[in-house]
């Protein structure tokens, strides 16, 4: 109490000096404003995308998806070449049984970007052979009221039936048409829409108008396509049992180290040990992306501290000038009762002042920068960048200009708590 | 009778150079309660140093100041900065009034640094002083707003607003005009009604002749101390 009674007055001073060299307080406050701004605004940012990146990880699949893809031999195993037999489902039926650390297998088989017509409309998507096991591995599913995925009877029969993305839905069907049961010719085969997969856009939090070719956003990309079963795919596309390649899925995301192991160890033993298959997982993407925040946090969090150091000597050079100016208040503040210890006070408080108040103009100028970095991120990145200003990171920013307030203050306000009262009453 | 500040053999030595300057060079003093004395010398008698070491700004080199019975000669920084705060008032010639301050304010900031301050009744404090001087109708004005004569009031009712011992005037007409001179130098005689002791340090001989005790300084002693 005591010692607020003590702090208040100088807060007053503080502000009252602000007031009365607005300019020079500005230009002093401009280190603060902008490290505060900077510092904010790029944690915001790389907080705001690593966010979306573990979205963008989990439309992949999540961690707990493992992709194995079609590979070149490498340069020892060229002369085997003859003996590769690409990825099929027996791989599918081996890791099935070997590997029970796998929850799901998708295989998948590309046909390739292919035009879908019907009544005259048409529009070109990428058409994939897969079984029923992809929806658990994509991370995908059918709404209710909108049909039905491929099943294993489908898988069995090589039927001719298609899924749709729902971003291709407009392209071929009128608004309030159902195309579930419609007929589409794909290659000038006849295939019976029997599902609609759900819209990724619909399940979070940006809802964007369907209407305009840009629906979908960001995640147009995922939500187009068109899937058909993998043996019709085979037969009557692609014409070999070969397979693009296998997602899988793990239960239990912890042994996912264990999962690519043994699944690496079942594949190379179906292949006679030829090494025509590459497996991937999201963890490496991610872990990758984790290395990229940090070199992020770490560069920017240097150039905002690097600003506020700046800043901070900003301060101390103006509140010297400030006290040089003010030798005479000092020896009249002194001569009339004050200890070097109230003056030390008042001047810290000063330089708190002003470091808060630059703090504050930066937190605002910070909720400018992110705004406008949202703005040119939505437009650049597929997935989109939507950063919001938190709290804790406002209160981060502007307690660490109060800090360097402080800092910068303590020099000053020693000067004038030592400064001698009878020099400084004689100095002009 | 007990004088208010009792000073004997008082010695203020500075080192200049080579060489040491006797700024006081032995002086006794006693000064009463509710005295007007004016201590006259020209520049370099070491008037001023006797002023600051009694008004608490400065230590002597040697010597005793007994002050209200209490020896005070050797006392620390903030113990001295309580009795500046406490006992002690200053009148500047250059007024030493804060520009950004308001006249109420600047008659309060002696109150402010007290123990137990409190603005409000810090601020009625100030509010009477300024009665006292007559400047009243002035309190929300900056001092830049003021005249000469306005400005020493106000620096005045700074002095009085801690029911000072003892207030200190140095050479507090220097830079007023003739009629101000006189009101001035009748506001602080007429503060000894209130037992208050005023000491006017000046180098002016017809400044001086307005106190009721003289005290002559040269070279760092008492010259002569005559009372009319």
């Amino acid at each position: 109490m005591k010692l607020f009674d003590r702090i208040r007055p100088a807060i007053v001073n503080g502000l009252r000096e602000l007031q009365a060299n607005k300019v020079r307080s500005l230009l002093s406050m401009s280190g603060i404003i902008l490290g505060v701004a900077s510092l904010v605004a790029m944690v915001t940012v790389v907080q705001g995308m690593v966010g979306n990146f573990r979205q963008f990880v989990d439309a992949m699949g999540g961690i707990e998806k493992i992709t194995v893809t079609r590979e070149q031999l490498p340069k020892e195993q060229e002369h085997l070449a003859e003996l590769s037999e690409g990825i099929t489902m027996r791989d599918v039926e081996r890791i099935r049984k070997t590997v029970p650390l796998v929850a799901n297998i998708s295989p998948e088989a590309r046909v390739g970007f292919e035009r879908l017509i019907i009544d005259g409309r048409e529009t070109s998507t990428y058409v994939t052979g897969v079984t029923a096991d992809y929806l658990p591995v994509a991370k995908r599913w059918i709404d209710p009221g909108s049909g039905r995925f491929v099943s294993g009877l489908d898988v069995l029969n090589m039927n001719d039936v298609i899924v749709l993305g729902s971003a291709v839905v407009p392209e071929l069907f009128s608004a309030n048409e159902d195309p579930v049961g419609k007929v589409i010719k794909l290659r000038g085969r006849r295939f019976t829409v029997i599902g609609v997969l759900n819209n990724i856009e619909g399940t979070g939090m940006q809802v964007r108008s369907a209407n305009s070719r840009s629906s979908g956003g960001a995640w147009r990309w995922r939500n187009s396509g068109a899937f058909i079963p993998v043996s019709t795919a085979q037969a009557k596309f692609i014409g070999n049992d070969r397979l693009s390649g296998l997602g899988l899925r793990i239960g239990d995301a912890e042994l996912l180290r264990d999962a690519v192991e043994q699944t690496e160890r079942t594949m190379l033993a179906g292949h006679k040990g030829l090494r025509d298959f590459a497996i991937s997982t999201n963890e490496q993407t991610l872990e990758d992306f984790r290395k990229t925040e940090a070199a992020f946090k770490l560069s920017l969090g240097g150039v905002a501290g690097i600003s506020l150091f700046v800043g901070g000597i900003g301060i101390m050079n103006v509140m010297l000038a400030s006290i040089n100016e003010r030798i005479r208040e000092i020896g009249v503040r002194k001569a009339v009762g004050a200890r070097g210890s109230d003056l030390f006070l008042q001047f810290l408080a000063e330089a708190a002042v002003i470091s808060v108040v630059g703090g504050v103009i930066g937190l605002v100028v910070s909720m400018g920068i992110v705004s406008l970095m949202n703005y040119i991120l939505t437009q650049a990145l597929p997935t989109g960048a939507v950063a919001t200003l938190d709290w804790v990171i406002m209160s981060q920013g502007l307690a660490f200009s109060v800090i360097v307030g402080l800092v910068a203050g303590v020099y000053p306000a020693l000067r004038a708590a030592k400064l001698d009262p009878i020099e400084a009453l004689r100095h002009e | 009778m007990s004088a208010l500040i009792a000073i004997r053999g008082l010695r203020k030595t500075y080192r200049m150079g080579d060489e040491n300057v006797h700024a006081l060079a032995g002086v006794d003093l006693d000064f009463q309660k509710g005295e007007f004395v004016a201590i006259l010398g020209p520049s370099g008698s070491g008037k001023s140093t006797l002023m600051h070491i009694l008004g608490f700004m400065d230590t002597p080199t040697e010597g005793s100041i007994v002050f209200d019975g209490q020896e005070v000669a050797k006392l620390d920084p903030d113990l001295r900065a309580w009795y500046r705060s406490n006992r002690v008032g200053f009148v500047f010639q250059s007024f030493n009034l804060l520009p950004r301050l308001t006249v109420l304010e600047n008659v309060a900031l002696p109150l402010l640094y007290r123990e137990n301050s409190d603005p409000a009744a810090n601020a009625a404090a100030a509010a009477v002083a300024l009665g006292r001087v007559g400047m009243s109708h002035r309190l929300d004005h900056r001092p830049s707003q003021l005249s000469g004569g306005e400005r020493q009031r106000v620096a005045i009712a700074r002095a009085i607003v801690g029911s000072p011992s003892i207030i200190f005037a140095d050479e507090p007409t220097g830079n007023l005009d003739v009629k101000n001179v006189d009101l001035i130098l009748d506001l602080l005689g007429s503060l000894i009604k209130e037992g208050i002791t005023v000491v006017l340090v000046t180098h002016d001989l017809s400044v001086a002749e307005r106190a009721h005790r003289v005290i002559s300084m040269r070279a760092g002693l008492v010259q002569e101390d005559r009372t009319r």
